[in-house]
């Protein structure tokens, strides 16, 4: 058999391996199908909004009438119907839950399938858990701690609700509404997603953790997220997927605001394993997410970390406007494209104070028919004197069906600024792979090896928890792709 | 992708003012004129429908020449005329140059003495050179001051030709000058060019370079020393359609005033160049508050057994090596001038014919005591 007829068979071997292709029973509660004024209104009311968050939504959607689909990102996939999906499925009979016994034990099991052990969680890991399961969050756990802390961790619609002011004040400001077709999308239709707020000079007393998660058929997902660090405060916050399979491709349109003002940190890590489509690039999640976080302060610090394995379509940029003097960025990045699944993913290092720094590893991994792109943007603007940004994209080609593309942009405007970039693109070398089996070390191992050597610096920047989970998927999304 | 040409050239300049019409003058709206807003520099004038003009000084022995506004164009014209390259402003010249001048070196003509080009006058201009199999040559091309000019130039290198381009621009305040090259490259054929800009209001050259055949070779190099609210924009676009073909590129710029440094450069390896070497750096130096660089160094790649790399540096004179010259008694002017020249001289010493290099080190100094 050939090598690549081989490749095929071991392909189409571990199709049915997704683990977390499952659908759970649940009555779901739905808008009815489509978008209109009238989604809109039935998602506010649903949410029972106040009358300025459903003018906020009203005034997203009339624009994004307005608006037209981007398309120079480097994927390709059929036009998507606005008009035939539901924007808005909660499971029914789950009011906010005082403790975990309440909760429907069918979702429990949900939990226990995706591997979130919540109440091992709360006894063992020390990760408050805010889960999503589809647009409602049902569980929140380790309040009482947090409370103490005056960390405010909630749903957002509960926030817009109980602090409509510190929504009112940063909601929208890092993310405009008219920011960009997808991104206006969520603002008029978001469901629901996460707050935090850590106060003055607050280190958050654990890793806030929020697992998204798909279910109801057809329905997008359109998580909201806002995190405020305010002066001197931390908080690493932790963001995983999964998704159960599905043959109907799945839209899902999130926007992440992060807001650091002076001293703060904020630390953002995501692992994303959302269903990628079947081998023959069936199905899938459509992952078009808009991600920012704005070092508004002085001398304060934003950094992301993802690890991307998931979904047929990536589109997902997590920038940083360096705009206090001194703050700095960091983007930290694997992203895995195996069968027919396409990535455009990169950031933004917007450099407008002066003294600031960003730092950019990207490494990509394009496997089978798959196509992965970096894209970035240093900017570099007149008042950022002494900025520094040094990036490093990596791309490894896995097979010759597939692609590894790099578009780094790179904008000074100032002389005391220095920048540097840096690319390559390699394959796993026969000599390394020739060297594990040697030792007895399978095929997959191997690749597993090679590709976690290759992720190393990124892999790093997980916290531990994260860390042992990514380093697993990054080897299960590349199962049987070396023939 | 291999365009589906039509036969004659009157289809191929049919097709090519469709595709022009339907784009129109560039702006930087257009991903590719990004950083070069072409409708803007040109106002109210547009590009208009003048024809501009070409010499070539004393014809050395064993180049045939053709002048493409005359009737009756021989064979090879007609083969490879307007075969290569659609980017806009190609089409654009396509479409509104009723002449130019072509130029054919035959089958292993090796001529030593360099052919002398300018392009010249305000307008749309078009240029052809063919160098047959194992043919070689030297072409010095002058760039002629001008409001506006719009060349499209094509080279058809035969396997195993050998061409070295030297393109000296002068510095210009009011000129919008375009030039964009498409190349055909044959297997273990080897291109080599070099580019010298000093800026002028918009100054873009623009190159596609086709990687035909087995160990056919690009190697591209360039300096720019802009002033004032110069510009200047070297944007290439090399695709390694065959495996085992080999490129390079090293842009060094120096921009001081208001000047503007614009590098894009794009690698496409295509589905099965095993063994394609591509390597690429674009290094600007910025000297003054107002100064922009703006680099884009990007890689698209469809093959996995290939060697492609690149890098890309902004920044300013490094303070140390400054203080270690002004240690040793070099005034600062004086030390800063040598740092510069040492800067670009990586970029000039690709040079291979030592009389244009040794003009391009003259030429530099002039215009790094004007920036400095």
């Amino acid at each position: 058999m050939s090598i690549a007829a081989e490749t095929k068979a071991q392909v189409a071997e571990i199709g049915d391996k997704y683990k977390y292709g499952f659908v759970t029973d649940i009555e779901m509660e739905m808008a009815p199908r489509g978008l209109s004024e009238g989604t809109v209104r039935y998602i506010s009311a649903k949410k029972g909004e106040p009358e300025w968050m459903l003018e906020w939504r009203l005034a997203a959607f009339k624009r994004w009438g307005a608006m037209k689909e981007p398309n120079w990102a480097r994927v390709h996939y059929p036009r998507i119907d606005y008009q035939n999906s539901y924007y808005y499925a909660a499971p029914k009979n789950t009011p906010l839950k005082q403790s975990l016994d309440e909760v429907d034990p069918k979702l429990l099991e949900t939990y226990k399938k995706l591997g979130i052990p919540l109440q091992e969680q709360m006894a063992l890991a020390g990760v408050a858990v805010d889960a999503v399961f589809d647009s409602v969050s049902v569980a929140t756990t380790f309040k009482a701690k947090l409370n103490e802390a005056g960390v405010i961790f909630c749903p957002i619609s509960e926030a817009i609700r109980d602090y409509p002011d510190l929504v009112k004040k940063y909601l929208g400001t890092v993310v405009p509404v008219t920011d960009n077709f997808f991104a206006t999308l969520n603002s008029a239709v978001f469901s629901d997603g996460t707050f935090v707020y850590v106060p003055k000079g607050v280190r958050c007393p654990m890793e806030l953790s929020t697992y998204f998660r798909i279910n109801a058929s057809e329905t997008g997902q359109f998580e909201r997220t806002l995190i405020v660090a305010d002066e001197g405060s931390y908080v690493s916050y932790l963001e995983g997927c999964t998704a159960p399979k599905r043959d109907e491709n799945q839209l899902h349109a999130a926007v992440v605001e992060l807001v650091a003002l002076d001293n703060a940190e904020i630390k953002y890590s995501t692992v994303q394993n959302w269903y990628p489509g079947d081998e023959n690039g069936l199905g899938g999640i459509f992952n078009f997410v808009t991600k920012r976080g704005d070092c508004r302060g002085k001398k304060s610090k934003i950094s992301w970390t993802q690890v991307e394995t998931g979904s047929a379509i990536t589109w997902k940029y997590p920038s940083c406007i360096l705009r206090g003097d001194e703050s700095v960025g960091e983007f930290y990045s694997i992203a895995i494209a195996n069968n027919y699944q396409q990535a455009d993913t990169g950031t933004k290092m917007i450099h407008l104070g002066a003294n600031t720094r960003s730092r950019i590893i990207s490494k990509g991994i394009s496997a089978g028919k798959a196509q992965n792109t970096y894209r970035g943007l240093v900017s570099i603007y007149g008042k950022a004197k002494n900025a520094r940004n040094y990036t490093q994209c990596d791309s490894l080609l896995i097979g010759g069906d597939c692609g590894a593309h790099t578009v780094p942009y790179i904008e000074s405007r100032n002389p005391t600024a220095r920048i540097e970039h840096e690319a390559t693109t390699s394959k796993i070398a026969e000599d390394q792979l020739f060297y594990c089996l040697a030792r007895g070390i399978p095929q997959d191992e191997a690749v597993s090896l090679i590709v976690n050597g290759f992720c190393k610096e990124v892999l790093q920047q997980l916290p531990m928890e994260f860390a042992v989970e990514a380093q697993k998927l990054v080897g299960i999304s590349l199962e049987g792709s070396v023939g | 992708m291999t365009l589906v040409l039509p036969s004659t050239i009157e289809a191929r300049k049919a097709e090519a003012a469709t595709i022009f019409g339907s784009h129109g003058v560039p702006t930087r709206r257009v991903e590719e004129w990004k950083y070069s807003d072409l409708k803007v520099a040109l106002g109210e004038a547009g590009i208009g429908t003048d024809q501009a003009l070409w010499q070539v000084d004393t014809l050395p022995d064993g180049v045939e020449m053709f002048d493409l506004s005359r009737n009756g164009a021989p064979d090879w014209v007609q083969k490879h005329f307007a075969t290569a390259g659609r980017n806009i402003m190609g089409t654009a010249s396509l479409t509104l140059s009723d002449g130019g001048v072509a130029l054919r070196i035959a089958k292993g003509a090796k001529i030593s003495r360099p052919l002398k080009l300018t392009f010249q006058g305000n307008g749309h201009v078009r240029g052809l050179l063919v160098l047959e199999d194992g043919a070689s040559l030297t072409l010095v091309e002058s760039v002629g001051i001008a409001d506006f000019r719009n060349v499209g130039f094509e080279i058809v290198l035969g396997e195993g030709a050998s061409l070295e381009h030297v393109r000296i621009s002068q510095q210009s305040a009011d000129a919008v000058l375009v030039e964009e090259a498409s190349l055909c490259i044959a297997a273990g054929a080897r291109y080599c060019a070099h580019f010298v800009g000093f800026g002028s209001k918009l100054s873009r050259m623009e190159l596609e370079i086709a990687l035909e055949g087995e160990g056919a070779q690009a190697h591209l190099s360039g300096v720019s020393v802009l002033d004032g609210k110069r510009h200047s924009d070297v944007t290439t676009h090399v695709i390694h359609r065959h495996g085992n073909t080999a490129s390079t590129q090293l842009f060094k710029h120096v921009a001081g005033g208001n000047a503007r440094a614009v590098y894009q450069g794009k690698v496409t390896v295509a589905k099965g160049a095993d063994g394609s070497d591509s390597h690429q750096s674009a290094k600007a130096l910025l000297l003054s508050e107002n100064a922009e660089a703006d680099l884009k160094p990007e890689l698209e790649i469809f093959a996995d057994d290939v060697k492609c790399a690149h890098g890309a540096a902004v920044g300013d004179l490094d303070a140390e090596s400054l203080f270690y010259l002004r240690a040793r008694g070099i005034p600062e002017a004086e030390a800063r001038g040598l740092l510069l020249q040492a800067f670009l001289e990586d970029a000039v010493a690709e040079i291979v014919n030592i009389d244009q290099r040794e003009l391009v080190r003259t030429e530099l100094l002039t215009a790094l005591k004007r920036v400095a």
